[in-house]
């Protein structure tokens, strides 16, 4: 097998190597052999997808040189003028900055460009997202809401400005953030469980917020039986729910809560079993969350126990 | 039955090497040839402004509300539907408000129409002069001829398809002219086309006609001389209806969850 032909069954086993580090270090290891082939030069889509998820995962992991050469062949076939390039071209200078002082020059850049062209999507997420990355995250939100009153149907944004003001403890506002990303992605069933922990959060442990919580939960493990995090939120919220008196007033009856909590106590025991035998088809999960819900099962059995 | 033993043409050979493989090279060099040309005359596709993306994206994202609705909870809905439609009614997403209720521009005037329309016109040339060119040649040169013999009978439909251009009534079906293997070729070699050029290529015809008689095909919501004010009245209205038949997905979920029987 050729270099370009392994590269791309790599990235079609992976779909997004920037997600794990093991992934992307070893895709940044290929980059100089793919980049001193010949195969490099071929002029196909294919090429140029490659050409582009090797300069991400190489800015990762620190490899600058294949990176900038990765960056020089692309804005030498598509042009540095090319929005997407220019945005690649704009990560790059983030990522080789030495200090603040030159994150912010490069911020400043990407104001000019915008200015300069304002339909230039790439530069303007980039831009939110060092605003973020520097902790300006009130402008970040403005820039944010600039970009939704343009197009309203961008799902990342939404769910970013979400997260944002997540931080700034505005739940209200993330609420309605997310529910506009469901209403452009039904069937996201980890927007689900986001929303119901932010719903968790919001609620105080007040019982109104709390069966809500339990409500978008449910639906998200409804959407995908498999989903850790719903699970361990529905435990979670279930469990605090049946600690207090009165979810008959929120409209659920006690019995039904027991029986969500039951069912995700069984599904968590399942999931953590299986996860950490490393069963066939259970390699997925993050070992974090995994751990996280081990304990919470440990909690509750302590806690029924005495 | 009045011919069993089937009819014999005496033909020369070489009509077959001298006709058939030229007509055949000719039509699939044509055809990459219009492909590139197409490539080459394709202006790039013309830039928004920042505009007329809002006024796309904020009509799209009320159909998105109303086709979703059921996602979120009513009151979260109805907060929505109410915004969405007070600011479609006022024109806020307009590309120019000022002139909302005049009748839309001639798209002739409209330099984005008019860019379509140049466009299309380009299509449509590298369609017809390369076309033109090759019928006159073949009828110039190779009309009249028979080339070959099918090796499989036919019904007498098929001759007119395949025995243009040789006006003799007898002759059996099996015969094809000259002039009849250019059209089989003209519309045939689709996939000859997407082997040597790959999937989405211009030099077939029927693409070609199918897309110059949508150009808008997925360009953008508005066509040139569409009102984009009535578009978004039209869409405040489907809002307003859409309201009286939300549903929640979240009502119900833990007895769906459970498998139990919702409490009604």
């Amino acid at each position: 097998m050729t270099i370009l032909s392994t590269l791309l069954s790599y990235l079609t086993a992976n779909p997004s190597p920037l997600r794990l580090p093991q992934t992307s270090l070893h895709l940044s290891q290929q980059a100089p052999i793919f980049l001193a082939s010949p195969e490099s030069s071929k002029d196909t889509q294919e090429t140029w997808l490659v050409y582009e998820q090797l300069l991400l995962s190489c800015l990762r992991t620190g490899d600058d040189t294949s990176a900038r050469l990765c960056l020089q062949r692309l804005s030498d076939r598509f042009g540095a003028d090319s929005p997407r390039i220019s945005a690649l071209a704009g990560l790059y200078d983030e990522a080789t900055a030495q200090d603040r002082g030159e994150l912010e020059k490069v911020c400043s850049r990407y104001e000019d460009m915008l200015k300069e062209d304002p339909t230039n999507m790439p530069i303007e997420k980039r831009h939110i997202s060092l605003l973020t990355h520097l902790s300006r995250t009130e402008d970040a939100i403005k820039a944010l809401t600039a970009l939704l009153n343009h197009s309203p149907n961008d799902a990342e944004s939404w769910s970013q400005l979400s997260a944002l003001y997540f931080q700034q403890s505005l739940y209200a506002q993330s609420i309605f953030c997310l529910e506009e990303v469901l209403l452009i992605l039904p069937n996201a069933y980890n927007i689900f469980a986001r929303l119901g922990e932010v719903n968790y959060v919001a609620s105080e442990k007040k019982m109104e917020g709390l069966v809500e919580s339990m409500k978008h939960l449910a639906r998200s493990v409804e959407l995908c039986e498999w989903y850790l995090r719903g699970w361990y939120g529905l435990k979670l919220v279930t469990g605090k729910i049946l600690e207090q008196k009165g979810s008959e007033r929120a409209g659920v009856e006690r019995r039904k809560v027991e029986g969500l909590n039951e069912m995700a106590t069984k599904k968590l025991t399942e999931i953590v079993t299986k996860a950490r035998r490393r069963d066939n088809g259970w390699e997925g999960f993050d070992e974090a969350e995994v751990e996280a819900a081990r304990l919470l099962i440990d909690a509750s059995d302590a806690k029924t126990v005495r | 039955m009045a011919q069993i033993q089937g009819q014999t043409i005496l033909r020369d050979p070489q009509l077959f090497y001298w006709i058939l493989f030229p007509i055949t090279i000719v039509m699939v060099l044509t055809g990459v040839l219009r492909h590139y040309a197409t490539v080459l005359m394709q202006s790039a596709p013309q830039k928004q402004d920042i505009k007329a993306i809002r006024e796309n994206r904020n009509l799209l994202h009320g159909v998105g509300l109303r086709q979703n609705l059921d996602q979120i909870s009513l009151s979260s809905f109805v907060a929505r539907k109410n915004y969405l439609v007070a600011a479609y009614q006022r024109g806020e997403f307009l590309k120019d408000q000022e002139n909302k209720g005049k009748p839309p521009a001639n798209p002739m005037t409209d330099p984005a129409g008019m860019d379509q329309m140049m466009n299309m016109l380009k299509g449509n040339m590298a369609m017809m002069v390369p076309q033109t060119l090759i019928m006159g040649w073949i009828n110039a040169f190779f009309s009249g001829f028979v080339i070959m013999k099918l090796p499989f009978p036919l019904t007498i439909r098929f001759k007119s398809m395949l025995q243009t251009g040789v006006a003799t009534r007898d002759m059996d079906v099996r015969w094809v002219s000259s002039l009849s293997w250019y059209f089989l070729n003209l519309f045939g070699l689709r996939s000859v086309f997407t082997f040597v050029l790959g999937d989405d290529n211009a030099a077939n015809q029927m693409a070609a006609q199918m897309s110059g008689m949508n150009p808008a095909g997925g360009a953008g919501m508005f066509a040139p001389g569409q009102d984009p004010h009535k578009m978004f009245l039209a869409e405040a209205e489907n809002l307003e209806v859409v309201g009286g038949q939300h549903e929640w997905v979240l009502d119900g979920v833990i007895e769906r969850l459970l498998g139990v029987p919702a409490h009604n």
